[in-house]
């Protein structure tokens, strides 16, 4: 049995795909493709395919990592060529790779926020805006967990924020917590932004582009 | 794919991934390389839809095409209609994002009475009038199929065509007509006037009907030179018949997330409240041969691991055994499920019940129907209270804990004797469970009551019976209720309000049209959801029509009465089915055809041949 990494990037269409039925579409897809899962054992038997740090609806991916384990030995190229070639449009495998760090070390994730604005002037606005919120440390919002929603101030999540302005497009680059610990929605921090300033953007887009351990390392 | 302006909105409604299409196998054509655009819809909402065995099929069938693109549509939710609405947005076709007003056919299935408000609601959704007589151009042509059809009257006014019975091969005809009248520039009208030639081609338009001074039918003239009788189609061979190889696969979870293959169409049982049986008569069977390559390549093409056979009555399919000694191997092989829904168990082999197990342990059903021996012959359902408790007892020492019961009320002759058996019958399930030697400690048993109400329908023995009003069946469901002693038995019922309007439409005539465009006119939709029927818009709705709805459920009808949908001709004889209903009074049962042919008239749609008259000269 190897413990094979796959690495998808998730777009267009795909991104109203919630993680649950992502989680069915692989396991359709890996089918269709050929690759010998391993099944987990026991009364009802399934096959392991782990999504190692679940996408929000609406959040598309760069490069998301998905553990499975395979029973025969197969080529990283040709499970990568095998599985784009039945995948729907919008996901698409574009590594794989042998699993080099653990999960549990996963802390951070580094995203890209677009938000499309009717002026250019508001788009400026906001952008210096929400620099200077983050900048001073506090930004309230009430935050879903296990336990019950919550008030907690997001700045704690943020590692690093940038707000830029171009027309009426504001790109945010934000590296935020991220993994089974402590996690942030994306969408979470673009719309508190939004709502400390009374905004609303005509369009958004967020994207998750890479992952990162505690200690700022690239989760490969 | 979805209109670039909705994109803005998708991620403010619930389950976006209904409406941007773009799923594995969708089907892609260019447009200009196509003659026909076809848009399929399923006026309800897309996980109902895309579980719908029909449209797969015919969506495979008419993109099988080179000259025509099909695309699928469903039935928008309320939170996206108003996105779409407020924002004019039309309604499109998942495959190509266009507006289907532009399309040459739009053709919908009617599985569902309580559907017909979302047929209107799509249309007006669409920008296309509601009315066939509002539609002056050839294009698009609106048209029906499924089993609500056979009463294709309350919806006569909307539709342009309705196509009774099997689809596969009447869809290609009207597709090479309309292909033709549109190259030759012809009108809607002379269209429709050829199109009604066409066998098992029921144009609504072309029929006059007269009433008599109580409102019931006095007769139904053909003009233009339609047929008298619109017979329905029947594909003889199934093993020849155009069957998918591949499906759309939903990004999303639909209600049944597995492949299905049909196995056969009709029924030899004869149950005499059940619409579908009488309705896809005569039996005609695919070999398991077929069946088998059709599994292997479906699920090659989606990826599935589940395959449900479908049928009416799986067990009586006569190749089963040869099938699943195929079927089931190759399934433990590939890891593939293979579910069997609609199995008798009077009459399933053991060592067949034990080889499925070992595949897939689903839920123990029985479908009783009725509380008493009395009662099942009246309705000629032949279970047995023996059998099931035998087999019960069989699956609770093979470790099953939970058990399914299907029951319905509102039965002709029906007293409250029947309605305690169906209690009496629960009891006696859990106490083979607590009889057993060997019972697994610490487990309990669960039995769970299904109760639906009867809504009597055409082309069923018991047409022409009055059918319980909503505050009768509450009570007898109270009095069902009141007589379970133990907590093991659970009951969930049908809401009562709902079989009532499904049984309005389902033996209505024409006049509701009306009343169905009011209703939705007023806001009325999605009504099979409960949290959608507005009990009060449609009673505004009779009311301001001048309509009183019981007139079409609560009246007991005369043999001798001119129902609304005669003029349809769906092989089973008038004749028979009412030997059948006098039958059912009497108390007596009809054999199945596998044992006697009971001369239901059928045969003679397959060229007088039926596959069980064969078999039985042989
Ligand atoms: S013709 Fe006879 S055998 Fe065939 S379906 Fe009718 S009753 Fe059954």
């Amino acid at each position: 049995m190897n413990s094979v990494r796959l690495w998808y990037k998730k777009s267009g269409l795909a991104i109203y795909t919630s993680h649950l039925d992502m989680n069915r579409c692989f396991t359709r897809a890996v089918r269709m493709a050929g690759i010998p899962l391993w099944y987990t054992e026991g009364f009802n038997p399934h096959p392991y395919l782990n999504f190692l740090l679940p996408l929000p609806l609406g959040t598309g991916a760069e490069k998301d990592p998905i553990d499975i384990r395979i029973t025969e030995d197969i080529s990283f190229d040709e499970i990568k060529s095998r599985l784009n070639a039945v995948l729907p449009g919008g996901i698409e495998i574009v590594a794989v790779t042998e699993p080099a760090i653990k999960v549990s070390e996963v802390a951070k994730a580094g995203y890209e926020i677009i938000l499309e604005f009717l002026t250019p002037e508001e788009a400026c606005a906001f952008a210096a805006g929400a620099l200077a919120v983050i900048e001073s440390g506090e930004l309230n919002a009430e935050k879903r967990s296990k336990r019950g929603i919550k008030t907690v101030n997001l700045c704690s999540f943020v590692s690093s924020f940038d707000a830029s302005s171009e027309g009426g497009r504001v790109k945010i680059k934000a590296v935020i917590s991220a993994g089974p610990a402590e996690n942030l929605n994306a969408a979470l921090l673009a719309d508190s932004l939004l709502k400390e300033f009374g905004a609303s953007a005509e369009k958004t887009e967020i994207t998750r582009t890479e992952i990162f351990t505690a200690d700022g390392k690239i989760f490969i | 794919m979805y209109p670039e302006k909705l994109e803005k909105f998708l991620l403010k409604v619930q389950k976006p991934g209904r409406y941007t299409g773009g799923e594995l196998n969708s089907v892609i054509k260019d447009k200009r390389e196509v003659d026909i655009r076809y848009a399929f819809c399923f006026p309800d909402t897309y996980e109902i839809g895309m579980s719908h065995l029909g449209m797969k099929i015919l969506y495979a069938l008419v993109n099988a095409r080179e000259d025509a693109w099909c695309e699928r549509v469903f039935a928008p939710d309320t939170d996206m209609e108003a996105v779409m609405r407020e924002n004019d947005i039309p309604l499109y076709a998942l495959e190509s994002g266009e507006a289907i007003k532009d399309f040459d056919i739009i053709g919908f299935t009617l599985q569902y009475e309580l559907c017909y408000t979302n047929v209107l609601n799509m249309l007006d959704l669409a920008g296309i009038p509601v009315r066939s007589e509002n539609r002056e151009s050839l294009t698009p042509l609106i048209i029906a199929g499924g089993t609500c059809v056979c009463n294709p009257e309350p919806m006569a006014d909307f539709f342009d065509i309705t196509l009774p019975g099997d689809g596969e091969e009447v869809t290609n005809e009207l597709i090479d007509l309309l292909k033709e009248f549109k190259k030759q520039g012809k009108g809607k009208k002379e269209f429709l006037e050829a199109a009604a030639q066409i066998p098992g081609v029921y144009v609504p338009s072309l029929y006059k009907v007269e009433y008599n001074d109580d409102c019931t039918v006095k007769s139904v003239t053909p003009t233009c030179g339609a047929p008298e009788k619109v017979v329905k189609r029947n594909v003889k061979n199934l093993d020849t018949m155009f069957a998918p190889e591949t499906f759309v696969v939903p990004f999303i979870e639909t209600v049944f997330d597995r492949t299905t293959v049909e196995i056969f169409r009709g029924c030899i049982r004869g149950c005499r409240f059940c619409q579908a049986g009488f309705l896809s008569r005569p039996l005609r069977e695919k070999s398991p041969e077929t069946v088998f390559s059709q599994c292997k390549a479906i699920c090659d093409s989606t990826g599935y691991d589940e395959i449900s056979l479908c049928s009416l009555s799986t067990s009586d399919y006569k190749g089963l055994e040869k099938l699943l000694g195929t079927l089931i191997p190759w399934g433990d092989d590939n890891k593939i499920n293979v579910a069997l829904p609609s199995l008798r168990i009077d009459n399933f082999p053991k060592d067949l019940m034990e080889k499925l197990n070992t595949v897939r342990r689903s839920g123990l059903t029985f479908a009783p129907e009725a509380g008493t021996q009395r009662l099942r012959d009246v309705i000629n359902k032949n279970v047995y209270e023996k059998d099931i408790l035998s087999t019960c007892a069989q699956a609770f020492a093979g470790g099953w804990t939970a058990v399914k019961l299907y029951f319905m009320i509102g039965l002709p002759t029906e007293t409250n004797e029947d309605i305690e058996g169906i209690a009496r019958l629960a009891q006696a399930v859990v106490d083979e469970f607590y009889h057993m030697e060997n019972k697994p400690k610490g487990k309990g048993v669960s039995v769970s009551v299904s109760l639906a109400s009867l809504v009597p329908k055409p082309f069923t023995p018991f047409q022409w019976e009055p059918q319980d009003k909503p505050d009768v069946l509450t009570e007898k469901q109270d009095f069902l209720v009141s007589c379970v002693r133990t907590r093991k038995v659970n009951i969930s019922r049908h809401v009562p309000w709902t079989s009532f309007l499904e049984g309005v439409f389902a033996r209505g005539d024409r006049r509701l049209c009306s009343v169905i465009e009011t209703a939705w006119r007023s806001g009325c939709r999605m009504d099979s959801w409960e949290e959608h029927l507005d009990r009060e818009k449609w009673n505004a709705a009779f009311e301001q029509c001048g309509i009183d709805p019981f007139f079409y459920t609560a009246r007991a009808r005369s043999f001798d009465e001119v129902l609304p949908w005669d003029h349809m001709d769906y092989g089973v004889t008038k004749k028979f089915l009412q030997r059948e209903n006098e039958k059912a009074h009497r108390g007596e049962t009809t054999q199945s055809c596998r044992e006697k042919c009971s001369g239901c008239g059928a045969a003679r749609l397959n060229g007088g041949e039926c596959n069980e008259l064969c078999a039985a000269v042989v």
